[in-house]
């Protein structure tokens, strides 16, 4: 499970169906590496705000460009996920009612970074342990950990 | 997608606000069209119940649709079928603004209390 996994993939702004083929692309790469659903759930709400912040910012400022997605696994199980652009950066949470994209990212992802040079690149890192077949195993540890304690309890 | 992508209809004095399918920011205007506030007075009920996912775009206009009804005196609450828009909600700090409901009697018994 420790093996290098790599996604690369952009897209087109100006194009309303790009936020969905980019999120699909990395949901089909989460399945493929084996993590755990409701852990690639939060990545993909995540990487789906920092899409979401490229593609507004893209069509404010400029002509609309290219958004890219580069997700890859480290032997660590970590997880990086990169969202660039060559915007300008907005600071949306200077904004009425906006912000929430950043403040989503950082409540899912264990680091978030900003990179506003020549773009913007929003730099992602999840932990990725939690992949379905180690959460099985725990699942299993915790219910035999269970069953031990009625065993004992009774 | 369905064929019903941000179609809204009233009941009586209800206005209910229906969303489907994945809302992202590729379908902003539409998304904004849909959570407008409106010129009414009954109790609103955002019905997400078959929404499979959603961002901050409609994170926002919900915001702003429930300020607009807490300023006019009226009641708000969302439908949700998919844990994953309620941990959406919980992840942007707003977990509690809302009166959230997974099944649409209990949450039309709330918005009862003002409308009757």
């Amino acid at each position: 499970m420790t093996e290098h996994s790599e996604l690369r993939v952009n897209r087109n702004t100006a194009d309303a169906e790009t936020p969905a083929q980019l999120r699909h692309a990395l949901a089909a790469f989460l399945n493929a590496i084996d993590i755990e659903p409701s852990l690639r759930d939060d990545i993909i709400i995540a990487v789906g705000e920092a899409i979401a912040n490229a593609v507004e910012h893209a069509y404010e400022t400029q002509e609309p460009g290219r958004v890219e997605l580069h997700a890859s696994t480290d032997a660590d199980n970590t997880l990086l996920v990169d969202v660039y652009d060559r915007g300008a950066f907005i600071d949306r949470e200077a904004r009425e009612g906006r912000g929430l994209g950043l403040r989503i990212v950082r409540a899912i992802a264990r680091a978030v970074s900003i990179d506003t040079e020549g773009g913007t690149r929003i730099r992602m890192v999840f932990d990725a342990a939690l992949r379905q077949a180690q959460a099985d195993e725990r699942r299993a540890r915790d219910e035999l950990a269970a069953a031990q304690s009625d065993g004992a309890a009774t | 997608m369905t064929a019903q992508n941000g179609a809204v209809s009233s009941q009586s004095s209800l206005d209910v606000i229906r969303l489907t399918g994945e809302l992202d920011i590729g379908r902003r205007d539409e998304i904004k069209r849909a959570l407008e506030p409106k010129r009414s007075t009954g109790p609103i009920l955002v019905d997400l119940s078959e929404v499979t996912y959603a961002d901050s775009t409609v994170i926002a206009g919900l915001v702003r649709l429930r300020n607009d009804a807490e300023e006019q005196g009226r009641r708000l609450a969302l439908l949700i079928g998919d844990a994953r828009l309620a941990r959406l909600l919980q992840y942007a700090g707003l977990a509690g603004a809302f009166a959230v409901y997974d099944d649409r009697a209990t949450a039309l018994t709330y918005l009862s209390g003002v409308s009757s």
